[in-house]
């Protein structure tokens, strides 16, 4: 769609449009209904819209020579009556708090990139979108219905006006995107980065929040609506009184034609125009492995204090946003680990999503910031494979999370010292179907329910100098409470190491040595 | 033509080798990894105390209530950072002084059988809000029986269903699995409670327990 409005426009913009151009072009209009558009208060470019005439929108014109659809815009002493000052490029400046008259479209271009080049973004192609108020849409459609009614018969109504008008938004588009390229020193395209011009209009919405309550009939009017008379449709005399009613605007009686009456809202001011760029958010993908005690995955703060001496999802998160001038981050993990669980082996899964980046990271820069976080003093967390992912990185990690296995160290001590039957026994049960009720610790805030989860396989290694001390590695089904595995959490646990065991047994430490995904890994 | 035939077998020797040693510093490398992460995994041994804290000492506040409501009638709370209270019999309880110890356990006390009610969600929809001195349970030994209460103002979350199947385990772990009830009382309730239980050492010294 952007490449055929691309190569159409290409094929109508003259390289400079004379007075004498402009002149030709009015007069190949029919002049009754051009006439008529005038008084109705419509500027000259929304007449040429209406006609479905690009040229003279877009014609870019050499600095120094006037395009002299200007010149006729600012002769304009009265607001538009459809596009409300907007492609007369008058408006009310968000940022310098006033009204602003602006002589061409280069110069609203010229606001544009200056707010653009003030924010320091890298880009090397950006994306124009354009907002406006409901308000302008109706006035159009008021007008056009009512052009229909007033023409339709006429001959040349097939020809010209039915070519199809050329919207509001692409119009300014058309007559902003040279400027625009040329000013940032690129082209415009789909890209993540977008320039955004968004026009309100305060009674605008008054109306159309007014419409939207009386349950999608705007038949019924409020003052402060634009309507559609065509006589045939309602013709109560409730109706007919609000012709004669003074709503809250003005508004601009048209001579009864064939008793279809036309009511276009006229505003006293121009649109609030507001102006910025953002960047849609960058994805970085890699693992993470905690080698600390002492650190929650994500901030955790009870009654104004911090649990914890730092998190993972802010010691990786803080590094990347400053290092791509980001507004803020989000950290999403494949599952997590207890504060005091290391996550060693080939770390966890994550995605760090990055919004409104200034830079554009590359790989380069990406394996930079991997190291910059790796060479912290005091060696928390480290970050393996690190790099930007698109939208398929989420259905990696989320893809099967449920399923896959997960392996544990665990340091375990039992009441009795063990022999190698005791080993044999753990090393021997595959597949072992534990039943676990909600852990008494979260049971706070978890449903009290029982799951039924599955230990694959366990191996018990023998801690040097001690026989009452092992170091027990198993693998487990996701979401399995291995704490609870180990020391039967009351018994509601079952079975546990120590009810397989016949003793007691309890757990010291606690690692994740695995995380068995595809994702991530290189 | 011999040459080249030579000069191919040559190069195509190097790329093997070429492989083969990849592949050996590969295995290396998780070799390297392995041993790195058995290092980081293996404890030193001086630094483990013979005996570690249990899991409920790790874990929970402990408090006891003494001759609640009836002499010998001592029970004990542990307390979760989380709010939540396990209630259960305390190795100096009256039941256990009883020959044979406790026999069974009936949950059917006062206006509802406590062991069938079902509490769900995490809002734990349907749980009973019970005083403190509601009755929980009746534990019965052989010429004798007792009621035990909640201790603690709150909602019952559930009660340890083992015991009615075993209620050898108030004899043998009265302490642990033997547990009978967990009750989520409001903060402000318990803190008016918590006043007048004891600590472990106030317990030990109480009792003359060692």
């Amino acid at each position: 769609m952007e490449q055929e409005e691309e190569k159409v426009s290409n094929a109508f913009i003259p390289s400079s449009l004379s007075s004498s151009d402009l002149e030709q072009v009015l007069h190949s209009l029919p002049s009754n209904a051009l006439n008529h558009l005038f008084s109705l208060g419509v500027c000259v470019r929304c007449v040429l819209r209406l006609f479905g005439i690009k040229g003279p929108i877009c014609a870019s014109v050499d600095n120094g020579s006037e395009n002299p659809l200007d010149s006729t815009t600012s002769n304009e002493a009265k607001l538009c009556n459809i596009c409300l000052g907007i492609l007369q490029f008058r408006f009310y400046d968000e940022r310098e708090k006033r009204v602003l008259q602006k002589d061409t479209a280069y110069d609203v271009a010229l606001l544009i990139a200056d707010m653009v080049k003030q924010e320091r973004y890298q880009f090397d192609t950006f994306s124009l979108e354009v907002s406006i108020p409901p308000l302008i849409l109706q006035n159009e459609t008021s007008v056009w219905s009512y052009m229909q009614k007033k023409y339709g018969s006429e001959p040349w109504f097939q020809e010209k006006l039915h070519t199809g008008c050329i919207s509001i938004k692409d119009a300014l588009k058309f007559s902003l995107i040279n400027p625009l390229e040329n000013l940032l020193g690129c082209k415009s395209s789909l890209c993540p980065f977008r320039i955004r011009l968004t026009y309100t209009h305060t009674k605008a919405s008054e109306g159309v929040a007014k419409c939207s309550e009386n349950d999608g009939s705007c038949k019924r009017r409020k003052t402060g609506m634009s309507l559609l008379f065509p006589s045939n449709s309602f013709s109560t005399p409730s109706e007919s009184n609000l012709i004669g009613e003074r709503p809250l605007s003005s508004s601009v009686e048209i001579e009864s034609f064939d008793s279809s009456k036309l009511f276009l809202k006229s505003a006293s001011e121009p649109c609030h125009f507001s102006y910025n760029c953002s960047r849609t958010p960058f994805y970085f993908g890699g693992r993470y492995l905690k080698y600390s005690r002492n650190v929650s995955q994500t901030r955790w703060i009870i009654d104004d204090e911090r649990m914890g001496e730092a998190s993972v999802e802010e010691i990786i998160g803080t590094k990347v946003l400053q290092a791509c001038r980001g507004d803020n981050y989000k950290f999403h993990a494949a599952g997590r680990e207890d504060i005091d669980v290391r996550m060693l082996g080939p770390g966890r899964p994550f995605i760090l999503e990055v919004q409104n980046t200034r830079l554009v990271p590359t790989e380069q820069f990406v394996n930079n910031i991997e190291k910059m976080i790796n060479e912290v003093e005091n060696k928390l967390v480290r970050v393996k494979n690190l790099k930007l992912v698109g939208s398929d990185g989420w259905n990696l990690m989320r893809e099967g999370e449920a399923e896959k296995q997960k392996q544990y160290a665990a340091l375990v001590w039992t009441s009795r010292p063990l022999k190698d039957e005791d080993f044999q026994q753990v090393s021997s049960l595959k597949d072992l179907k534990v039943v676990q009720r909600t852990p008494i610790r979260v049971l706070h805030r978890r449903s009290p329910l029982e799951r039924e989860k599955i230990i694959h396989w366990m191996k018990m290694e023998t801690v040097a100098g001690s026989s009452q001390y092992f170091l027990l590695h198993l693998c487990t089904q996701a979401g399995t409470y291995i704490k609870e595995f180990v020391h039967g959490d009351l018994g509601r646990t079952h079975p546990s190491i120590g009810s397989i065991l016949g003793c007691t047994a309890e757990i010291l430490q606690l690692d994740v040595t695995d995380i068995k995904m595809e994702c991530f890994l290189t | 033509m011999s040459n080249h035939v030579i000069e191919e077998s040559t190069s195509s020797a190097t790329k093997e080798l070429e492989q083969k040693q990849e592949k050996e510093k590969e295995e290396e490398e998780d070799e390297d990894e392995d041993d790195e992460l058995q290092k980081l995994l293996l404890p030193d041994v001086c630094n483990l105390p013979s005996t570690p804290p249990s899991a409920v000492e790790s874990n929970f506040a402990i408090y006891f209530a003494l001759d609640f409501m009836k002499p010998g009638h001592d029970q004990y709370v542990y307390r979760h950072a989380n709010g939540l209270c396990v209630i259960g019999l305390a190795p100096s309880h009256v039941s256990f002084k009883d020959e044979g110890g406790i026999t069974a356990i009936d949950f059917n006390v006062g206006k509802s059988d406590r062991s069938g009610v079902k509490v769900t969600g995490k809002r734990k929809k349907n749980a009973q809000h019970f005083e403190s001195n509601t009755a929980l349970c009746k534990v019965s030994t052989k010429n004798d029986s007792y009621i035990v209460r909640c201790c603690v103002k709150g909602s019952l979350l559930e009660v340890n269903q083992q015991l009615i199947k075993q209620p050898e385990l108030l004899n043998a772990s009265a302490e642990r699995e033997g547990y009978i009830a967990i009750i989520m009382p409001k903060p402000a309730d318990w803190l008016k409670i918590k006043a007048s239980l004891v600590n472990i050492e106030e317990y030990k010294k109480l009792r003359e327990v060692s």
